[in-house]
């Protein structure tokens, strides 16, 4: 039972990686969950999935529904059992997409009864993927709680780079119980291969491996193919098993 | 725990999932039918441990499939009454995932069971292993039950028609919880949620008052207190009952005292003027007094225009929220508007003079049908002059408040009530709820002096209000 988190600058393909990491994963028969914590979910296509309905959705039902339900409904088994119905169920991992944020109201009870169950739901699986927006939302709230791993993609840009060393400080911030952190370099060139590495060094960052631009990739992309689907053989993929040696997952 | 059955029992599987690749079979559910239902019985009309199934057995069951499962029991006993089948029904939840290998979510007409594969290999081949299992856990833990015995269905049209029947049982079951009162329980409940950023809050949620957030209400209380006592939900000991009109309890003024860090020591839970409830932040809508009428108005969230007072909800929430009783203003949750005792202790639904038309419409078939057409929105009024005229053309019954007060003024009116009330008469000038916070003798607002008066008459002519300079 491990908990990984990744997250990034927007377009840093974080998406991707996940999607690479569950790809890989699968193969080495762990049971895995997959969650989308980004409320732009991305997830989903890049493993080839239709996910009609969110956790979002199903805590928005109950603060709709909460005065028309039965008084005495035990509103926590009823959150619980609407969560499992919209867990999408592959073969090797399960898929859930957390959907919209929070609305005006407040979600205090309904946020407390998510974490319960979140705890349950994730004691089932040998390893939890969650790819997160760089906010970190629903690790901040404590929605889904107890990470191990937190992995931070970048690409070619010191932004992204930027963006890797503020999550760490909010990371420190938000006190947060992350056990480790480590970045990925992502869509890495030749030319700036040797410069991102140094750079990374500098801002005292972990490097787990530098995952190269890959025309494969970019390909499935313009087909609108699930990057699941990602030979062996293309070398992002290849790098994402000296990745997951490296993590020791 | 016993070796009779192909599966060890404990509570240690609960919360154990089933995944559709390890899943043998899954029973109701969203997919398919089913439900759980318990009835109490007398003890002569049933034999203790028998088990009926009516459809294909679980080892006819194809790998894979899908099937409808109704779960009856009766029970029966000395003690048993059918105002327990709810709790006892609950239990099923928690005994079937005490089974290796069974999955049981949900409750009533939701049930949804899954096996997994593991179980059937094990030797989990028919309904009576669980049923059994089932009726062993129900009468061990819940020791008032003398005899009992169960009939699964899983033939589709036999689930429906007694689906049926169990809908009516459920349906008067909700009738009775409905008609559940702050006088027929010992405990209430309250939360400390919101005490994060309303450190002084007091959240006291009972039968007939929902939590201010319209989440929480005095069920979900009681379970949440029960899974975890020392949880953010707990009991309250009611205490002695002190003032039933206004919801005066000893025992949730004791917690007050205790919750609020010694800041407030008596709570009413159903006034709006004296010792109101504290209003913390999350509340789903602000009810506000409206001198000018000696009557009170209620904005919600989703209102984002003014008031008749000429101030939005937001401004209103900034001054009431932060866990404090304040004069003048009062958090509550929405479904409190559904509450026999709605603000009882300070004329109820005939106090009530403006809402938005939303929130009206929302909780429209539980306002008095005598009242209804006389409370105004913002479709009738947009200030206090043309709400004075609505309230009169209609004959609102506060209207009577108006005259009464003005002919004999305040002789026989308590000390809080004079200070609330009397203040109001018709043709004062522009309510700034500012004033509202410096007068005695409510204990909430800005700070200075606290004057308390003890069986005192005060009679008073004129109240000036004026800003200071």
């Amino acid at each position: 039972m491990k908990v990984i988190a990744i997250t990034g600058k927007g377009g840093t393909g974080k998406t991707a990686v996940t999607a690479m990491f569950i790809r890989s994963l699968v193969k080495k028969d762990q049971t895995i969950l997959a969650i989308d914590a980004d409320p732009d979910t991305n997830l989903p296509e890049a493993l080839g999935d239709e996910v009609e309905e969110t956790v979002g959705d199903q805590r928005e039902f109950l603060l709709e529904e909460r005065d028309n339900l039965p008084p005495d409904t035990d509103k926590e088994r009823l959150l619980e059992s609407k969560i499992y119905s919209v867990l999408a169920e592959q073969h090797g991992y399960d898929l859930l997409v957390m959907g919209r944020p929070e609305g005006a109201g407040c979600y205090c009870f309904a946020n407390n009864m998510l974490r319960g169950i979140m705890d349950r739901v994730v004691k089932n699986y040998d390893l939890t993927i969650i790819d997160t927006a760089a906010g970190l939302e629903h690790l901040s709230r404590g929605i889904i709680r107890d990470v191990d791993e937190l992995v931070v993609v970048t690409d070619g840009s010191r932004r992204g780079l930027m963006t890797a060393e503020r999550i760490r400080d909010l990371v420190k911030e938000l006190n947060l119980k992350i056990k480790k952190m480590h970045v990925i370099l992502n869509k890495v060139t030749p030319q700036n291969r040797e410069r991102l590495n140094e750079y990374a060094q500098e801002l005292g960052l972990e490097v787990a491996g530098m995952v190269p631009f890959d025309d494969d990739i970019a390909q499935f992309d313009l087909d609108g193919r699930p990057l699941i689907e990602l030979p062996d053989t293309s070398p992002a993929a290849v790098e994402m098993e000296n990745i997951i040696m490296k993590l020791g997952i | 725990m016993a070796d009779e059955f192909p599966f060890e029992i404990s509570p240690m599987f609960e919360g154990e999932r089933v995944r559709k690749d390890d899943m043998y079979v899954e029973l109701a559910g969203p997919k398919s039918k089913g439900f759980e239902l318990v009835n109490a019985v007398g003890l002569d009309e049933i034999e203790d441990g028998k088990f009926t199934l009516i459809g294909p057995e679980l080892s006819e069951m194809e790998e894979g499939g899908r099937y409808p499962l109704a779960m009856i029991y009766r029970i029966a006993g000395e003690l048993v009454e059918p105002d327990l089948e709810a709790i006892v029904e609950r239990r099923n939840h928690d005994f079937q995932n005490y089974f290796q290998g069974v999955m049981h979510l949900n409750q009533r007409y939701d049930v949804w069971l899954r096996i997994n594969k593991d179980a059937i290999a094990k030797g989990l081949n028919s309904f009576e292993q669980i049923a059994k299992a089932s009726m062993m856990l129900f009468k061990n833990e819940l020791t008032f039950i003398e005899k009992i015995e169960a009939t699964y269905i899983t033939d589709l049209a036999k689930v429906e028609e007694e689906l049926a029947k169990a809908m009516e049982r459920y349906s008067a079951r909700d009738d009775r919880t409905r008609n559940l009162h702050d006088e027929d329980v010992e405990e209430f409940y309250g939360c400390s949620l919101c005490q994060s950023f309303a450190p002084t809050s007091v959240c006291v949620i009972s039968p007939d008052r929902i939590a201010l957030c319209g989440a929480i209400n005095w069920f979900d209380g009681r379970a949440a207190a029960k899974v975890d006592p020392e949880g953010p939900q707990f009991a309250i000991e009611k205490g002695e009952c002190l003032d039933e009109l206004s919801g005066e309890y000893s025992g949730v003024n004791e917690v007050a005292q205790k919750l609020s860090g010694g800041e407030y020591n008596r709570i009413k839970i159903h006034s709006f003027f004296e010792y109101p409830h504290t209003s913390c932040g999350c509340f789903e809508v602000v009810g506000f007094f409206l001198p000018e009428v000696d009557g009170i108005g209620w904005v919600d969230r989703d209102f984002t225009g003014n008031a008749p007072n000429g101030l939005a909800f937001s401004t209103m929430a900034g001054q009431t929220g932060g866990g404090k009783q304040v004069m003048g203003f009062l958090g509550v949750g929405i479904n409190y508007f559904r509450s026999p005792k709605f603000i009882q202790s300070d004329g109820g639904w005939d106090r009530v003079v403006w809402m938005p038309k939303h929130l009206k419409d929302k909780v429209l078939e539980d306002i008095p049908k005598d009242i209804v057409d006389k409370v105004a929105t913002e479709e009738d009024v947009q200030d206090i002059d043309s709400l004075k005229k609505f309230l009169t053309d209609k004959g609102h019954p506060i209207v009577e408040r108006w005259t009464t007060e003005e002919e004999e003024p305040t002789e026989d009116e308590s000390v809080t009530e004079t200070g609330a009330v009397s203040m109001p008469q018709v043709g004062m000038p522009a309510f700034d709820p500012a004033m509202l916070q410096n007068l005695p003798p409510m204990t909430g607002g800005g700070g200075g002096v606290k004057v308390i008066l003890k069986n005192a008459k005060v009679t008073i002519d004129k109240i000036i209000l004026s800003n200071k300079e």
